[in-house]
């Protein structure tokens, strides 16, 4: 839509859409790169086009609406978020007002994704990607999937148990192809930081991109339409592509956000207050230790004798040239590399009881005794362990024989007594320093053992149960990861025992790449960019228009 | 489960799960989001939108 008739307002009454004031081009300014920078932003976009008071008058569906609907729903995120952000993520823990303010957050999210969700239908059925419009497509389709990541590293940020739970699970899948590398989603600090800055930038930069272009553009016309054109368009004009020159109708696009953004926040004021959000508390060491002491000691054995998730992960963790997953040849999680290191033994168990071996003459003769001894001989008393542990009854230390295992029945039943006391938890445990941030070691450990996915299964929220998608309680979930998570319920990927399933996190990942990357060319693909002139939805959505247009 | 405030609908409470087609199960709270949002895209399609008064 464009609005170009000259402005009697301006000193010169020349375009105002072209920038170019009284003056300028006999001052040898054009040649300036701010004149033309200038210039080349008012050629794009006029002010009437940048904030129309009109528009065509075939826009005239309810299904406009959840374009700015989504816009207000980001204004009502980012108002929420910026509350949280003053008041630091230990607040929304604590106060009635914190949960108050994290359950405003929350309940935005969903209506951001379920109003954006619909809006890309909408769009899908009108063909939106016609005219030249490919790109506000792609834009549209890239800040959809830059608002899954920004949504899940929220997830990550919870600091409750369900973000301890979605980082462990999580990892998997990250790491597997590679990206764990750089971004760790057990570090909280990292995953805070990219969540309140990084990717809300890039998403706002996407967004305001996408907008732009919708109104460099114009709103797409109705499929098919032969009315209204140009006149002046010739035979072989693409009629999409000519600026509409038909008729409108009164556009007030400011009220409009203003409307949809009360619309929203009175929404999310509702939801929030009605149904809160869920909170449910992290799982400790202390509460593992004192809660399942069989699997806390069987897990501190098995960090000993390197046959833990940990320890025999492979990249980014351990240096195991044939451990990680691979699609096909590429072996991305291992050509990333080492990034960050976890000496499973060290960091789970011995480090931390060397803290206290001084005041505790027991402990400190059985780490003299791991310490003095060759590695093999270390690896053969954790094993011994391990297999007693085994044998027990219920996995019980108490019962177990412990013929053979050397020292390290103490050192497992020592940490025990320490993860107990609490002393494993915070800075003083697995962290490394005063200001903790980074919980990469505890959430390792943790997700070492059975106890944390015993918590989350019982919950329906393991892998195979579509665990990434749903959320603690009755509340609902990350349901935008509905696809992602559906191949984790379906065969091969769901069998472990083949190579599809033990590779499964890195195929899935590159299945759902290839499918995101197919819905941001959908308008370079023929057939599938067909789809919405085969099943007219288009017709409801225009029935106006159409019926307005009937014969011509 | 924790709450800090006390809201008028429990959703602290275990959640339940249907089961779709063979293991493929979802849960209700998504589900019904999704069947919420399946509506109110089929009233936007449908619902007659106000004619410019002009």
């Amino acid at each position: 839509m464009t609005t170009t008739a000259p402005d009697p307002t301006t000193e010169s009454g020349s375009d105002p859409g072209n920038g170019r004031g009284p003056g300028h081009r006999d001052s040898g300014t054009d040649a300036m790169w701010t004149s033309r920078l200038r210039h080349r932003i008012f050629d794009q976009l006029p002010p009437d086009t940048l904030l129309p008071d009109e528009q065509p008058a075939y826009v005239a569906s309810w299904i406009y609406v959840f374009g700015v609907l989504t816009l207000a729903a980001l204004g009502v995120i980012t108002v929420s978020g910026l509350w949280l952000a003053f008041e630091g993520p230990q607040w929304w823990h604590g106060s009635s007002v914190g949960h108050w303010v994290n359950s405003l957050h929350f309940w935005s999210v969903q209506i951001f994704f379920f109003v954006m969700i619909i809006h890309l239908w909408g769009k899908f059925w009108m063909a939106a990607w016609r005219g030249r419009r490919a790109m506000t497509w792609i834009t549209g389709a890239i800040a959809f999937f830059a608002s899954i990541g920004t949504a899940f590293s929220g997830y990550l940020v919870q600091t409750n148990f369900d973000s301890q739970w979605i980082a462990a699970e999580a990892k998997d899948g990250i790491n597997s192809v590679g990206i764990g590398a750089w971004f760790n989603v057990l570090n909280v600090g990292q995953a805070l930081l990219i969540h309140v800055a990084l990717l809300p930038l890039v998403l706002v930069l996407l967004i305001v991109w996408h907008v732009l272009l919708v109104r460099r553009h114009g709103v797409v016309p109705p499929i098919d339409h032969v009315a209204d054109v140009s006149p002046d368009s010739g035979p072989t004009e693409d009629p999409e592509l000519v600026p509409w020159r038909g008729a409108k109708r009164r556009y007030d696009i400011v009220k409009e956000f203003a409307v949809a953004f009360v619309a929203v926040a009175v929404l999310t004021v509702a939801l929030a207050s009605l149904l809160s959000s869920p909170d449910e508390k992290a799982i400790t060491l202390q509460k593992w230790a004192t809660a399942a002491p069989a699997d806390f000691v069987a897990t501190a054995a098995s960090e000993l004798d390197g046959s833990s998730g940990t320890a025999s992960y492979g990249a980014p963790y351990v240096n195991l040239p044939d451990a990680g997953q691979s699609i096909g040849p590429l072996h991305l999680q291992r050509w990333a590399g080492v990034r960050v290191p976890v000496d499973a033994a060290k960091t789970f168990v011995l480090d931390p009881l060397r803290t206290s071996a001084s005041t505790d003459p027991a402990l400190k003769a059985a780490l003299g005794q791991w310490d003095g001894a060759a590695a093999a001989q270390q690896q053969a008393w954790a094993t011994a362990w391990t297999e007693a542990l085994g044998k027990a009854p219920d996995g019980d230390p108490a019962k177990a024989v412990a013929t053979g295992a050397g020292p390290v029945p103490a050192l497992t039943s020592a940490l025990l007594v320490r993860a107990r006391s609490g002393a494993l938890d915070g800075p003083v445990g697995l962290g490394s320093g005063f200001f903790q941030t980074n919980y990469t070691a505890s959430v390792l450990f943790l997700a070492d053992g059975t106890y944390l996915e015993d918590q989350a299964v019982a919950q329906n929220l393991g892998g195979n149960q579509s665990g990434m998608m749903n959320e603690t309680g009755a509340y609902p979930g990350q349901e935008w990861l509905w696809l992602y998570t559906f191949w984790y319920q379906v065969k091969p990927f769901s069998d472990e025992t083949n190579s599809w399933g033990a590779n499964a996190d890195a195929i899935i990942f590159a299945i759902m790449g290839l499918l995101s990357l197919g819905l941001m060319l959908l308008p370079y693909i023929p057939g599938l960019r067909s789809i919405p002139r085969w099943i007219p939805v288009h017709r409801y959505i225009w029935r106006q228009w159409y019926a307005e247009h009937r014969g011509t | 489960m924790t709450s800090m405030t006390v809201s008028a609908l429990n959703l602290d409470g275990h959640g339940h799960y249907v089961h779709l087609v063979g293991p493929i199960q979802i849960s209700l709270g998504n589900l019904i989001v999704i069947i919420v949002m399946l509506i109110v895209f089929g009233l936007a399609v449908l619902l007659p939108f106000p004619r410019d008064r002009r």
